[in-house]
């Protein structure tokens, strides 16, 4: 064991010395002109319009009205996780000490998302909203319940926005998992959930 | 065997090659139309070019920042010279925790270390888990592209593939059928994988965590269902700041299929309570890279496919014919640097129309790299014969207009009167599979003269 230590010390000092070595002389680090990126487009719209574009569902509901918008959506589901109070369809309860392989089964998630990006239809999901990190992979379907004040231009200013985070685990999902990996054809539903439906309340 | 002789392999299946050729060039497209509906496309990509321009002359710096801040977050840091290191890294990782079964999600660094036969070598099963990597494993062959690695594979071969190893019905090739097979072949991999290895997509050096960007989901299926994950990148997959993902999320999946970005750009930081995070920084032949200066952009590349989607030569040709991890125009000017004499042919396959500079999401000059090393490789190359007498000849006439007319005329005489033999044949490379044009009675220099007479 001691001696791969050596060995490895010995790869970082040997890689760090060639490119001291070789690196060109610094060149400075560009200033980011935000201004370059502003449109005047309807933030919601678009943010829709690019959901549907990558695949997903979108709906805007009253916030008295998600629950049976869900089942509307998904009505022949058993084993369904709720993270959210926002939701009470929740058949599965989960703590993050299950073990993520007691997931296998879960026909629905129901999660909620941090921001969401017009540009391309991201929605940021951490762990703490997912609770078990692999929940919104591992389900069958996903719903994501999203408040529209969230929603932001582009993805720079949604990092912005997640800059004061704690950082463990984050994903931006942009709707249901998919493969062209057939001969280009688009195959929604490859590993990750087989469908996406999202929430604007 | 040169880029030439594989890629007239390539050619014997006509149809495959115009398929082949129409379905990049279709993603392509939509690769245009995705940039075109960004307002300020063209500073993001001038952004791009510059922050990776900053990485490369802070690189030490920066990768040291990258290592304190992952260490903080209780990542483990491993580094290697080159791919031997890698491997035995990667290896001793999997020993600790006596793994057997590893999922692995698209990585080309740990194709270019040949990470796979390495690991099976020592009885360990790696499932790629990319569903077009996976067809290519079960085909025991490379990726032909870094972002559609089985764009080669017409469905029926995926379908005869998946037959064979998966126990599929025959199906004609359908693809929903033969992807919801695959879903449920790899579910029971993830469900029983002891380790999760995944490439790295951009490595934060302000936060010390890694990006990883899927379409499918693998990468998060394989990682959160195992109890240990190594990530492997390449010391150039540093960006300085969090928010320099705002530039290259941005850049990355429209210019790789034309999508505003991909289903999936999970962030790692941490490693959930109980399990380890590993990341293995890999050099492998950058640090050489790094010091050459015509060539040292090569490494801003972000590994999103455009320039191979474009190209012409790719196109026609197909990424095996390149022999190299890397394919096409990128390849091209990247395995030069590795080894100068086995392919010395690739930065020839470009008729240097320069469509990959264009499109590069980060501005490499890729087509100007390609150019100055075929000046490096005649220099220390030795050149076929046929190439280098006709370079000559064509180089004593070029210098001498008396010459250069007598030659014009000649070749147009023979062109029009020569039978047909004499033209096409073995000595005309310009005439294989092509028709020459046809001659019309005035070069273009009595047709001035002329002109000016009569004006």
């Amino acid at each position: 064991m001691i001696g791969i230590k050596k060995e490895i010390k010995m790869g970082r000092e040997a890689i760090l010395k060639s490119i001291k070595k070789n690196k060109p002389e610094l060149l400075p680090l560009p200033d980011i002109n935000e201004e370059a990126f502003d449109e005047s487009i309807d933030l919601i719209e678009t943010f829709k319009s690019n959901i549907a574009i990558v695949g997903g569902t979108v709906r805007e509901v009253d916030k008295e009205t998600i629950d049976a918008e869900i089942k509307e959506q998904y009505p022949n589901k058993t084993n369904i996780i709720s993270t959210t109070n926002k939701s009470i369809l929740g058949t599965v309860q989960v703590d993050k000490s299950t073990d993520p392989h007691n997931l296998e089964n879960i026909d629905l998630a129901i999660i909620e998302g941090d921001l969401g990006v017009s540009e391309n239809g991201a929605i940021w999901v951490t762990a703490n909203s997912s609770i078990i990190r692999v929940l919104p992979f591992i389900t069958n379907d996903l719903v994501i319940i999203l408040e529209k004040e969230k929603i932001h231009l582009h993805m720079l200013e949604a990092y912005d926005q997640i800059a004061q985070r704690d950082r463990n685990f984050g994903v931006f999902i942009s709707g249901p998992s998919k493969t062209a990996d057939i001969e280009q054809c688009l195959v929604v539903g490859a590993h990750g959930a087989m469908s996406l439906t999202v929430l604007l309340v | 065997m040169s880029h030439a002789n594989r890629a007239t392999e390539f050619n014997k299946d006509e149809s495959k090659v115009n398929w082949h050729d129409k379905a990049l060039w279709y993603v392509r497209e939509k690769r245009d139309k995705s940039a075109h509906n960004v307002q300020g496309w063209e500073y993001l990509r001038q952004l791009g070019s510059g922050i990776k321009a900053n990485v490369l002359s802070n690189l030490d710096e920066y990768l040291v920042q990258f290592e304190s801040n992952a260490k903080s977050n209780g990542v483990q840091v491993h580094w290697a010279s080159n791919a031997q290191e890698h491997n035995e890294i990667v290896s001793s990782i999997l020993d600790r925790h006596n793994a057997k079964k590893v999922v692995k999600s698209k990585s080309m660094l740990t194709e270019e270390c040949h990470l796979n036969p390495y690991l099976e070598a020592k009885g360990i099963e790696v499932v790629d888990t990319d569903l077009g990597e996976r067809i290519v494993q079960l085909a025991e062959e490379p990726p032909s592209h870094i972002v559609l690695p089985a764009i080669h594979k017409t469905k029926e071969e995926v379908d005869e593939l998946f037959q064979e190893h998966l126990g599929t019905k025959p199906s004609g090739g359908n693809p929903e059928y033969l992807v919801g097979e695959a879903r449920k072949h790899l579910r029971d991999k993830f469900m029983k994988a002891d380790a999760a290895i995944t490439g790295v997509n951009f490595a934060v050096a302000d936060t010390g965590g890694v990006v990883v960007c899927t379409n499918e989901g693998n990468a998060d299926m394989g990682v959160h269902l195992s109890k240990v994950h190594i990530a492997c990148m390449g010391i150039e997959k540093i960006i300085p700041k969090e928010k320099h993902l705002g530039v290259f999320l941005r850049l990355l999946a429209r210019s790789a299929t034309g999508q505003p970005i991909t289903t999936y750009s999970s962030h790692f930081n941490k490693a959930e309570e109980g399990k380890e995070m590993h990341i293995v920084i890999v050099d492998n032949g950058r640090t050489e890279q790094l010091s050459r200066e015509d060539f040292r952009a090569s490494l801003h590349c972000i590994r999103c496919g455009a320039c191979m989607n474009t190209c012409p030569i790719y196109r026609r040709s197909g990424g095996h014919s390149y022999d190299y991890t890397i394919p096409g125009p990128i390849g091209s000017i990247l395995s030069p640097g590795k080894d100068l004499k086995k392919h010395s042919s690739l930065p020839f396959a470009s008729t240097l129309c320069g469509s990959c500079s264009n499109v590069c999401p980060v501005k490499i000059n890729i087509h100007e790299q390609l150019y100055k090393w075929r000046q490096v490789i005649v220099q220390e190359e030795k050149q076929p014969i046929l190439k280098k007498s006709i370079m000559k000849t064509a180089g004593v006439v070029l210098s001498k207009p008396k010459l250069y007319k007598l030659a014009g005329k000649s070749a147009r005489f023979a062109l029009k009167y020569a039978p047909k033999f004499m033209i096409y044949n073995k000595l005309n490379a310009w005439g294989k599979a092509r028709d020459l044009p046809e001659v019309k009675n005035d070069n273009f220099d009595d047709w001035y003269k002329k002109r000016n007479k009569n004006g």
